[in-house]
């Protein structure tokens, strides 16, 4: 081969390298991307007028005289769309009975499509759902409810080579020369008016109950639930992940017996996380009996047997390496080996074992098919402490889930979606870059 | 990055360290040493927990699968393409969920290996020590994020993308991978064919107009093959080739973690040797330091295919769930069903019916994976421990 074919192979080789890492970091910044910037929206959007009035009315927050004189403006914006919707109505009334079947359906669509714009119809009086006596709460919504009123969707099959492709249509068409004509229009022109859009930071939505299955309101009760689950994993996890650690790394020999236990370690990292559930289903609920059913006790005791084997690694491993001269200075003391690894070892060793806690605290967050069997529903009361021995709790690995494919109006909350993976990531993100800045700390007092 | 290994002990010490001995002197007394060694069993009954949750694992699982085959028997759960667990007679034949956890995960290597083995080689042969280390977050993070957050961007950002355009995204991966590396065979396959002529100016003559010619063909192949993908049309993006891709994501950060240890753990010595002799650093590497470190790197992979083969979130979201074999198998454009999947998605219709084979069946699937899971660890311990073995014997 040539010089230049090798050098032309180097370099490829080197770009290809080069490709791959950068694909790495391109990869993150995919994943991240939309997750970041659409689960902001979550918290910070432009609120209708709809918005505060949930507020206002559901948890009782905001300026009570502020917030009616918003919605008084808003329904007086609004009072021309409903005048004209009576006109039309007490026409058709009037009219012969051709006219009136002609108009019964697009009629309803229509104020259907009204409804989940503005919410319920002054004249109707109060909804019995919350999702439907409050309009679109958030502008990005209303933009697409509006959307929704002036526009009926169509699917187009004429072309049978390809998939059907949507087309919108206006729905004037339909009321062409008729009292509603001039009503798109309106509302077209006057959306704004009629919905109030303001900047709004909605930052209680981390600690705010869901209302009306998470059509409204925060994601408080799961973010809770998190909470408890990757906190009570740890209480179990962490005792016996220590204590094993300084078993392995300090007193344990290169025995059989000794090969047999990590053997084991490394096959439970190894085992499916949904093989856990199974797990946690059947040896902590049908046979140690620690709750009637699912509870987020027998959901933690699962989750801790799942990241025993990370906290035994991450501890064994910052005691080994902390320097042996530390040890050997104690032990020259003439301190006896219990005493060295307490009082020398232990210490020393301590931010790197927080570090590796606080990567597996993330790691029992995140998890969700350990749960599912064990400790995840997906509606439910913020927990009480003590309640957690016997009750099971939703949780955001969960609800994620369950909120984007399984219920009914997965569209309508997307951003809850997003705020809650939004929130997930965050904090699974902000433990690690905790542990990162502890790993750092440590090797510089290492180093000395 | 040690965390995200999956052995308990650094897989590769450069040297033992000398254990400090103490001695006790004849004087102590024996009631300290005897409290000593009553807290070292201690320590050690404490340290098997870890023993006894395996153990426990394999029982419990095990024997809520045992009623299963007992009642159905074996061949039916491995061999039957059909699934029907609420038909009457019911009918539990797990071959497409196998099929499909195999697909995915042969998908998800395909993209995970390649990757994964360049960027170990980038991070630990090519970039400079500060890139390195700014970059290393990147691999952390990408394994520190919750499987459903991959689960929920591949289902909501993914598979909304491949419907709409799944086609044209084909097509611009295969551009991007194929045109590069035929374009660069074509020179090379030139060179190498024209080298036996005798004269320098035959041999220029007769590289350039294979170079060229052979690049026209691939360019052509390239484009052909190209335009092929562009017209297909994805009925659903929830599918194989969706799950694959997020999968192999999810398995790089392992891949990419445990081979470049295994390429570190090669030492400097052997590149040495190798610049030494006038190899270009992509000859070092792929002629001495890659097949040195081939055990490392296998185990990577079969670590990588354990979290693909485990993973559950992703394709209960996102593959389509549909308990068929694709048509032909390899046909990664249909949705699959996959083991994790199925006991996730059944067994919420099925805890009511505890005790029933719907139930036990699930169990059945665990314990399976559970095996598969078993084999895959203990098969890259023993290329570790080769490994190892070797590097101490060079």
């Amino acid at each position: 081969m040539r010089a230049a074919t090798r050098r032309l192979l180097d370099r490829a080789f080197t770009a290809v390298s080069l490709l791959a890492v950068a694909a790495l970091a391109a990869a993150l910044l995919l994943l991240l991307g939309p997750i970041v910037t659409r689960g902001a929206g979550a918290f910070v959007f432009r609120g209708t007028v709809e918005h505060r009035r949930l507020l206002r009315e559901q948890f009782g927050r905001g300026d009570p005289q502020a917030v009616a004189r918003d919605v008084a403006a808003a329904a007086a914006a609004r009072r021309p769309v409903y005048e004209l919707l009576a006109r039309f109505q007490a026409e058709l009334d009037a009219a012969d009975a051709a006219t009136r079947r002609k108009y019964r359906a697009p009629l309803r669509e229509l104020q259907e499509a009204l409804h989940t714009l503005f919410g319920a119809p002054p004249a109707e009086g109060q909804a019995l759902l919350l999702r439907n006596r409050y309009g679109a709460t958030r502008w990005d919504q209303a933009q697409a409810a509006l959307r929704g009123v002036l526009y009926t969707e169509e699917w187009d099959y004429s072309d049978p080579t390809r998939l059907g492709a949507k087309r919108l249509a206006p729905r004037a068409e339909q009321f062409r020369g008729t009292t509603l004509e001039p009503l798109f229009s309106l509302l077209e022109r006057e959306a704004r008016a009629m919905l109030r859009p303001r900047w709004t930071c909605y930052a209680r939505f981390l600690t705010d109950r869901s209302l009306d299955a998470h059509f409204f309101g925060g994601i408080g009760p799961e973010a809770l639930g998190t909470l408890y689950l990757a906190v009570g994993a740890m209480l179990f996890a962490v005792p016996f992940g220590l204590i094993a650690a300084i078993y392995l790394a300090e007193f344990a020999g290169e025995g059989r017996l000794v090969g047999l236990l990590r053997m084991c370690i490394s096959t439970l990292a190894g085992v499916p996380s949904i093989v856990f559930g199974l797990f946690g289903l059947a040896f902590f609920i049908h046979t140690l009996r620690v709750s009637s059913s699912k509870s987020v006790l027998a959901g933690a005791l699962t989750l801790a047997v799942m990241i025993l084997p990370t906290v035994i690694r991450a501890a064994e491993e910052a005691l080994r390496a902390v320097p042996p001269t530390y040890k050997e200075a104690a032990l020259s003391l003439g301190a006896s080996r219990w005493h060295t690894v307490l009082s020398v070892v232990l210490p020393a060793a301590l931010p790197g074992v927080l570090t590796g806690i606080v990567i597996s605290l993330g790691r029992a967050a995140g998890e969700t098919a350990p749960i599912i069997f064990t400790a995840a529903v997906s509606m439910g009361p913020a927990l009480k402490p003590w309640e957690t021995l016997s009750q099971p709790t939703p949780a955001l690995s969960w609800n994620i889930y369950n909120l984007t494919t399984e219920h009914e109006a997965v569209e309508r909350i997307r951003h809850v979606q997003f705020g809650m993976i939004f929130t997930l990531v965050a904090l699974v993100l902000l433990l690690n870059a905790a542990a990162l800045w502890l790993r750092a700390r440590v090797s510089r007092k290492l180093r000395g | 990055m040690g965390w995200l290994r999956n052995n308990a002990e650094p897989l590769f010490e450069a040297s033992a360290r000398p254990r400090p001995a103490l001695v006790l002197s004849g004087r102590a007394a024996w009631g300290r040493r005897l409290a000593a060694l009553a807290g070292r069993a201690l320590l050690g009954g404490v340290a098997s927990v870890s023993l006894l949750a395996v153990l426990f694992i394999f029982v419990f699982v095990g024997r809520d699968a045992w009623p299963f085959f007992r009642s159905r028997g074996v061949v039916e759960f491995l061999t039957s393409v059909r699934w029907y667990p609420v038909a009457d007679p019911p009918e539990f034949g797990c071959l497409p969920m196998f099929m499909g956890t195999a697909l995915v995960t042969l998908g998800a290597m395909a993209v995970a290996v390649p990757v994964g083995l360049a960027a170990a080689v980038g991070l630990s042969d090519i970039l400079p020590f500060g890139a390195r280390q700014a970059l290393k977050p990147v691999v952390e993070i990408l394994a520190a994020i919750p499987s459903v957050a991959y689960g929920f961007f591949a289902l909501v950002v993914l598979a909304p993308a491949l419907q709409r355009n799944g086609g044209r995204c084909l097509a611009a991966a295969w551009w991007a991978v194929a045109a590069p590396l035929l374009l660069l065979g074509a020179v090379v396959l030139s060179d190498v064919l024209s080298g036996w002529l005798p004269s320098a100016r035959a041999r220029a003559a007769a590289r350039w107009t294979l170079g060229l010619g052979l690049a026209a063909a691939a360019l052509w192949g390239v484009a052909r093959v190209g335009a092929a993908l562009a017209a297909v049309q994805l009925p659903s993006g929830t599918n194989a080739l969706n799950v694959s891709f997020v999968l192999g994501l999810m398995a790089l950060p392992t891949v990419v973690s445990v081979s470049e240890d295994a390429l570190q753990a090669v030492g400097r010595e052997l590149r040495e040797g190798s610049y030494a002799l006038g190899a270009t650093r992509a000859e070092t590497l792929c002629r001495a330091v890659i097949p040195a470190a081939s055990s490392g790197l296998g185990a990577a992979v079969i670590l990588g295919m354990m979290r693909a083969i485990g993973e559950t979130m992703v394709v209960w979201m996102a593959s389509g769930n549909a308990a068929q074999i694709p048509r032909p198998w390899y046909n990664i454009l249909q949705p699959v069903r996959t083991l994790t999947a199925t006991i996730a998605g059944d067994m919420g219709e099925a805890d009511h019916v505890t005790g029933s084979d719907r139930y036990h069946v699930l169990f059945a699937m665990g314990l399976s994976l559970l095996a598969i899971a078993f084999l895959c660890n203990a098969a890259s311990e023993a290329v570790v421990r080769r490994q190892r073995r070797r590097l101490r014997g060079a």
